[in-house]
């Protein structure tokens, strides 16, 4: 699905995962949707020097979000909301519906 | 070339006005703009380029190498400079908007295209109305009082950003001195 409009079907999935979390680091983002480490790694920074995304350090960290400087970001975000209804409901939910309320610390899953 | 000693703005200017001699335009965008428009109030050691043609991104650094640029992460050093120089992809623009009026500085027979003082305004109140960086409305504050600043395209602008609370904060900030 992701192939035709980004060119590479894991630049798509990255670029929706960030989307949907705000902002997300390349390890969390390559144990999510099973991608190698070394190629999240890559396509996040090929797409922060394109402007797309931005990144930060945050401790140790480094967190990458859309960048609010994209001149196309509010296009993007309308495709990313119209790709989100084609994808399969268990996928969406499992991968693409994060869990952004706070969970008490010790509290069981 | 010689790139010793020279000031932010002199470098920016030969090594654009290098570029353009070989068809290649580019546009210095970011706090580069703002140390030249604050006549060095703010420093920065980083120039951040447009390259009108994506296409050219080889030759560039093709040419920069002939200088004896050496390039370490994206960025492109110089032993003789403390300054280093970043090509950011096309397009130009300032938040949503493409980058209409540029801004030309001539000397020595080189050519430097800037962002003109307003839209140098519009490209710090980005990072402030996005991130809340108090540094970049503080730059932005510094090049509205140094330069002649469009405050009516400011606010038209940051209007259609969505950030017209935002733009007040700035508006009452330039007009308490």
């Amino acid at each position: 699905m992701f192939k035709g409009i980004f060119g590479s079907e894991n630049k798509g999935k990255i670029l929706l995962y960030i989307y949907t979390h705000g902002e997300s680091y390349p390890r969390e983002i390559a144990k999510i949707l099973g991608l190698y480490l070394n190629g999240v790694q890559k396509q996040l920074l090929n797409m922060e020097k394109d402007g797309i995304l931005y990144s930060k350090l945050k401790g140790k960290v480094r967190l990458f979000g859309l960048n609010p400087r994209y001149p196309f970001k509010r296009e993007l975000e309308s495709l990313f909301e119209k790709i989100l209804k084609f994808i399969p409901d268990e996928e969406r939910e499992r991968i693409y519906l994060p869990r952004l309320r706070p969970r008490r610390t010790g509290k069981p899953l | 070339m010689k790139l010793k000693g020279l000031s932010l703005k002199d470098f920016a200017i030969v090594i654009s006005g290098y570029l353009l001699k070989n068809e290649i335009e580019v546009i210095l965008t970011g706090g580069a703009c703002v140390v030249i428009y604050t006549n060095n109030k703010y420093m920065s050691y980083d120039l951040d380029f447009v390259l009108i043609s994506s296409d050219k991104e080889r030759e560039v650094k093709q040419l920069l190498l002939d200088l004896e640029f050496y390039e370490e992460d994206r960025y492109f050093k110089h032993n003789d400079t403390e300054y280093f120089i970043d090509f950011v992809s096309p397009p130009l623009s300032v938040g949503e908007e493409p980058v209409k009026e540029i801004t030309e500085i001539k000397k020595g027979g080189n050519l430097l295209k800037l962002l003109s003082p307003t839209d140098c305004v519009k490209d710090r109140l980005i990072a402030f109305y996005h991130w809340d960086d108090r540094q970049s409305l503080k730059q932005a504050i510094l090049v509205y009082r140094n330069n002649k600043v469009d405050l009516k395209e400011i606010e038209r602008w940051s209007s259609s950003e969505g950030m017209s609370a935002k733009y007040k904060l700035f508006l009452a900030r330039v007009e308490h001195r």
